[in-house]
């Protein structure tokens, strides 16, 4: 990385950063810095709420996935434009009405403490894992880059993050996320810009977006209802309105970002903004990583985009193996080359018949190029046992650093962490303002000086971000980043909802029902996730948010059948 | 510990439509738009 990219990450966090603790400097008051000043317009909400929801995993693994397997993850947000309506209608009125500082404040209302305790428990759960894969993200880039240990990248990054949270609160993150948010979109779009220009010459775009089609790269809609599909129309517009029903209906990161607006109008359409603008930008990074796979036609990738991996097996008897299998990987991607080209000029003629002869080539020299990288796979796992060979989320970052222009791969990296810091500066935040509001005032150091609430919320947003580091050092890379934050969101996600719809619509359900069809629910999601695991049913993660929901609403409403709540006092919602 | 202060949770006009309705119909048409688009786009390509 050159001084000039340095210049340029340093100054643009450093700016953002200053910005937010310069801006908060008044701040005094549990209300200023959980709440904010409650003074903020639609867009600023709408940009708040994008900023937190998009972390740095969106923009390492989203252009990784569409890479490795199109651009089928953009039916995940189908259900989103939905969800921002109906909360806009049903949801925020009765927030505002109540004038809360949590989501889970409400519960006592409607049920009871217990209810209320139970799901901001669920959350805290949740959301700290969540937290703690969301500092995980960038460090994996940095110790990438720099040839840092994971772990010491880790602390560091999650003490910086610690630091700027624990000083701006609230306020700090809705005033930083404009700017981040600017610098990830403008980023996000250079750097497709970019990738457009490093076309070979003679080489249209309108060519290499049809040679990505006939690739299978650009299906964006499935159609088609198989549940152990992960993204199609039907799981993303079910399961996808569930799931952000409940993350941005009740997650305290969002609920925050919205119910610091100056208004129920203003929340709303910053709610509404979000819904017109979030799934064009995910289609936007997800064409960023087809306009990086079209690139990698062009020019040779590296037969595994983890160079960490690849330096492990370099100064061992491996090393010639490697070598070797890197010289088959040129003649693959040669032999490839020659038949996009042939392909290119299929798709101008209109040429069907060639058009498919070469489909059927490329098929055979993508199983070839997949048994190399396996084989290259294997070399690092022979080496390193314990190394991880995934290597989706190293592919924008590959791109990024070796074929952007000098300060431009500063620019992309201040995107990436202005995204994780956002998302991370929110659910710290919202960690600390659900440990002092639900649980700490609430249940266990009441009445107490408004300096100590302050004092408390400092305190455990700090000790949330420990937590959170805990759990990025440990936290494994299963699969996907990405996928790993959504699967855990939807062991919790469902049953949280579940919690709200009863609490909303089925009025006669009470806390004592409500509470224990919780717990049965939680423990069946938790089962049937691990049924999955073990390859004994087949479910796709995005499922257990409908059914998370729906059974805590059966046996709600079960359990208020059979009396359990009997005896108990109406509440009103 | 002081205790927010009520908000105003007047409902006012949304900008440019009339009713929040005709909003949020807005939004529903809008994605349905995108997603029409999308199918086309994947049909174009496939």
């Amino acid at each position: 990385m050159e001084i000039v990219d340095w210049i340029v990450m340093g100054g643009t966090l450093s700016f953002i950063v200053l910005y937010g603790i310069w801006k908060t400097r008044n701040v005094n008051s549990v209300r200023s810095y959980l709440m904010g000043d409650k003074d903020l317009p639609w867009w600023t909400i709408g940009l708040s709420i994008m900023a937190t929801q998009a972390s740095a995993i969106t923009f390492l693994s989203t252009p990784g996935q569409a890479y490795e397997e199109g651009m089928q993850f953009a039916q995940f947000y189908f259900g989103l434009p939905i969800a921002m309506v109906l909360l806009a209608i049903f949801v925020l009125p009765i927030y505002y009405k109540l004038n809360i500082y949590t989501a889970y404040e409400y519960l006592e209302s409607r049920f009871d403490l217990r209810t209320r305790s139970l799901t901001a428990v669920l959350f805290l759960l949740h959301r700290g894992l969540a937290a703690g894969i969301t500092i995980y993200a960038p460090a994996i880039i940095l110790s990438s880059i720099l040839g840092w240990p994971l772990r010491s990248t880790v602390f560091l990054i999650g003490f910086l993050v610690i630091f700027y949270t624990v000083a701006g609160g609230t306020k700090a993150v809705s005033v930083t996320q404009k700017q981040q948010m600017i610098i990830i979109l403008s980023g996000m779009i250079v750097a497709g810009v970019i990738l457009v220009l490093q076309f070979p010459e003679g080489v249209r775009f309108s060519d290499a977006v049809g040679v990505a089609g006939k690739m299978g790269k650009l299906k964006v809609v499935d159609f088609s209802f198989n549940l152990n599909n992960r993204y199609t129309f039907w799981s993303g517009m079910l399961g996808g309105t569930f799931l952000f029903l409940s993350y941005f209906g009740a997650d305290q990161s969002q609920v925050q970002r919205y119910l610091s607006g100056k208004s129920l109008t203003e929340s709303r359409l910053g709610l509404l903004f979000n819904g017109i603008l979030k799934v064009p930008m995910q289609f936007l990074v997800l064409f960023v990583g087809i306009l990086v796979f079209i690139f990698f036609q062009f020019q040779k990738p590296p037969v595994h985009f983890n160079q960490a991996n690849l330096d492990k097996v370099e100064g061992t008897v491996y090393e010639s193996g490697l070598q070797a299998l890197d010289a088959e990987y040129d003649v693959v991607f040669n032999q490839r080359q020659e038949v996009i080209t042939g392909m290119i000029g299929a798709i101008r003629n209109d040429d069907e018949a060639a058009i498919g002869n070469a489909q059927n080539q490329l098929t055979g020299l993508n199983e070839q190029e997949k048994k190399i990288r396996q084989e290259v796979d294997e070399l690092i796992l022979t080496v390193d046992p314990d190394a991880k060979t995934k290597d989706t989320d190293y592919v924008f970052l590959t791109f990024v650093m070796n074929y952007l222009p000098v300060g431009l791969v500063g620019l992309l990296l201040a995107v990436i962490f202005s995204a994780a810091m956002s998302s991370t500066s929110s659910e710290l935040n919202a960690l600390a303002t659900t440990t002092v509001i639900d649980i700490y005032r609430r249940s266990a150091v009441k009445d107490k000086t408004d300096k100590h609430y302050l004092n408390a919320s400092r305190g455990f947003t700090i000790l949330w971000g420990g937590i959170a580091l805990f759990f990025a050092l440990t936290a494994d890379l299963f699969e996907n980043l990405i996928q790993a934050v959504n699967i855990i969101g939807s062991l919790f996600y469902g049953a949280i909802l579940g919690v709200f719809v009863v609490a909303f619509f089925m009025k006669k359900v009470k806390g004592r029902a409500v509470f224990f069809a919780t717990l049965i629910t939680e423990a069946i999601i938790l089962g049937l996730f691990y049924l999955d695991h073990l390859k004994i049913i087949k479910l796709a993660y995005l499922w257990l948010n409908p059914i998370g929901c729906g059974l805590v609403m059966l046996f709600g409403f079960i359990l208020y059948r059979l009396g359990v709540d009997k005896g108990k006092e109406p509440h009103g919602a | 510990m002081n205790e927010p202060e009520p908000l105003d949770a007047q409902e006012d006009r949304p900008p440019i439509f009339k009713t929040w309705n005709q909003m949020y119909l807005f939004v529903l048409v809008l994605h349905a738009l995108i997603i029409s688009l999308f199918y086309l786009f994947t049909q174009a390509y496939s």
